[in-house]
């Protein structure tokens, strides 16, 4: 049995505009999505802000009714069974919500133990263990409001892996954090990998999902464009390389002109302060260049560069060069 | 439900308790809503009251004592569950396996229990500076009493917190509803004082048998048949306060989660 089985899930937001005629707008958040977890996989789901990634995970982690379709989680429906889920799965949402500011964070892990059962005497070990896994043992003591981001981040999990859950449902872990506090946590996801939990984990880091994801589901507006291993899923565009070009102030006419050369599959645009960073995907490679070069001649270009295509590019061909 | 559920679930509103009893302490808003604000009350009626009797002191004592407790209970325990919502929490709180019921029961408990401060402190300004000789009645039935209004009150917050977080427009007379029920339930001033129109509402609020039980044991020549009838009618609102609140918590949830507003967005 998969630990997940996501089956034509949808889920539509309702939300009203105008003030005194007021009209309901729908929004589709997730569109008939279709995707299962092995046991003790991890799995990334990769997509852009607003793909409908969170939508997805609340449905799982019922808190969210879906629309349509049906979702089970370690064989319970997340809509009829919620409560046999409950407490076989921990979650996190990116963020610095959902805990008690003005308690400390061993305080705050000693509550969640209570509402998860945890029996006391099992607590009272787990909660130093959990401290230390996350490196917080020094500042157990502190109130979390002193806490930084990735502290606070880092104190999540912790509190999801109180009563040692079977599924983990981690929404983003390392949004906002620094590089080091991005790669502690990072190490602590490979832990529990170790550990063959399963997990879900969504993000749109690349190279997270590259180092971290046995199998990747990549949607965009609510739907999986692509679902396989990332060494698959590179390989969608093994036959093509990678020209970044520096720029500094580039026209969408321009970009136009770029996607219409021949042999060019996708332009995105990386914005860097006062200058841009062009990701030209081409089947031609260095071949390519003079043609570039000849489209880019009105603007001011900065460094040439030509790599071999990563996840990331695969990744702009799956939901479009336009971000 | 099997022991052990109980066990965990009284476990859970002890936790509760503690961790909201921690987090008030420090809370400007919450400190003077249940201390300060009825203890004002309290001055005011004891100052009008000087040139009589110990007894009407005791009456202002519990009465305003019982102000707090239905402030408390409005304003605290009522946006108990909002509080955790834009607190980011109410999420992690639902997705857990604990009924959100016995966790805001745990909170309410808090709020109404902390509330009871305010009578002590009352208590003490009265007899210590204002010098008056106060004697509570009948004490076993004055503590069995404190308990069934706590309880009344909590179980009462139950149902507020739910309609608050579904109709937030309700929430917007929270203001308007702290003074009538003060006067409609007796806690400074008997209702008889009222126009006779007003005693079915009266009858109608757990506060007002509540503020009857307090009074009834603290003053003289009370029959126990009445205070007796008051702790049975505080016990039958309690019941009903509960079955109501599984049923509006059943659909806060269900509404929360079909209309995605269990987090901030």
């Amino acid at each position: 049995m998969n630990a997940i089985e996501v089956q034509d899930l949808r889920r539509v937001y309702k939300t009203t505009i105008g003030v005194i005629r007021r009209k309901i707008k729908e929004v589709v958040a997730v569109d008939g999505i279709s995707f299962s977890v092995r046991r003790g996989e991890l799995f990334g789901v990769l997509g852009p802000n607003g793909a409908g990634k969170t939508t997805t995970v609340k449905m799982l982690t019922t808190l969210l009714i879906p629309t349509s379709g049906s979702a089970h989680v370690l064989g319970a429906d997340v809509v009829s069974e919620a409560d046999l889920i409950r407490a076989r799965i921990g979650f996190i949402f990116g963020g610095e919500r959902g805990l008690y500011w003005r308690l400390s964070g061993q305080d705050n892990l000693r509550y969640f133990a209570s509402l998860y059962h945890v029996n006391p005497d099992d607590s009272r070990k787990r909660i130093p263990y959990l401290l230390d896994l996350v490196g917080l043992t020094d500042r157990g003591q502190e109130k979390v409001e002193g806490y930084s981001r990735g502290m606070k981040q880092r104190l999540h999990i912790a509190r999801t892996l109180l009563h040692n859950p079977e599924v983990l449902f981690l929404d983003e872990p390392t949004m906002g954090l620094d590089p080091v506090g991005a790669r502690e946590l990072r190490e602590v996801i490979r832990n529990l990998q170790a550990e063959e939990k399963t997990i879900l984990l969504t993000t749109h880091y690349m190279f997270e999902a590259d180092a971290l994801c046995e199998r990747i589901a990549v949607i965009n507006h609510g739907k999986v464009v692509a679902l396989d291993t990332p060494k698959a899923l590179k390989n969608l565009v093994s036959d093509l390389s990678v020209v970044e070009v520096e720029v500094f102030g580039v026209s969408e006419e321009i970009l136009d002109q770029l996607r219409q050369l021949p042999g060019v599959d996708t332009v995105s645009v990386e914005d860097q302060g006062q200058k841009q960073s062009l990701h030209i995907h081409t089947a031609h490679g260095s071949e390519a260049v003079p043609t570039l070069m000849n489209t880019l001649q009105a603007v001011r270009v900065g460094g040439v560069s030509i790599r071999e295509p990563t996840l990331e590019d695969a990744y702009v061909r799956l939901v479009g060069g336009s971000s | 439900m099997t022991v052990r559920k109980f066990r965990s679930y009284l476990r859970v509103i002890l936790s509760t308790f503690e961790m909201t009893l921690r987090q008030n302490v420090l809370d400007g808003f919450i400190v003077f809503t249940v201390l300060i604000q009825p203890l004002l009350i309290a001055l005011l009626a004891l100052w009008m009251l000087q040139a009589k009797s110990g007894e009407q002191a005791i009456y202002v004592i519990v009465g305003s004592g019982m102000t707090g407790l239905w402030s408390s209970l409005l304003f605290i325990s009522g946006n108990s569950i909002t509080a955790e919502r834009w607190s980011g929490t109410l999420e992690v709180l639902v997705g857990q396996p604990t009924p959100i019921q016995v966790i805001i029961f745990g909170k309410n408990l808090a709020h109404v229990s902390q509330s009871l401060g305010s009578m002590i402190v009352a208590y003490l300004v009265s007899s210590i500076l204002f010098g008056f000789h106060l004697n509570v009645q009948q004490p076993i039935l004055f503590i069995l009493s404190i308990f069934l209004t706590v309880i009344a009150f909590v179980t009462f917050g139950l149902i507020i917190a739910p309609i608050f977080i579904m109709n937030p427009g309700v929430q917007g007379w929270q203001n308007a509803m702290e003074f009538p029920v003060y006067i409609l339930s007796g806690f400074l001033f008997p209702i008889a004082l009222l126009p006779d129109w007003t005693t079915p509402f009266s009858y109608l609020l757990a506060p007002y048998w509540a503020a009857r039980a307090l009074h009834g044991t603290t003053s003289m020549g009370t029959p126990l048949a009445e205070i007796g009838f008051s702790l049975l009618m505080l016990i039958i609102f309690s019941s009903i306060y509960i079955i109501i609140s599984n049923f509006l918590f059943r659909k806060m949830l269900y509404k929360t989660r079909e209309d995605a507003t269990l987090g901030f967005q």
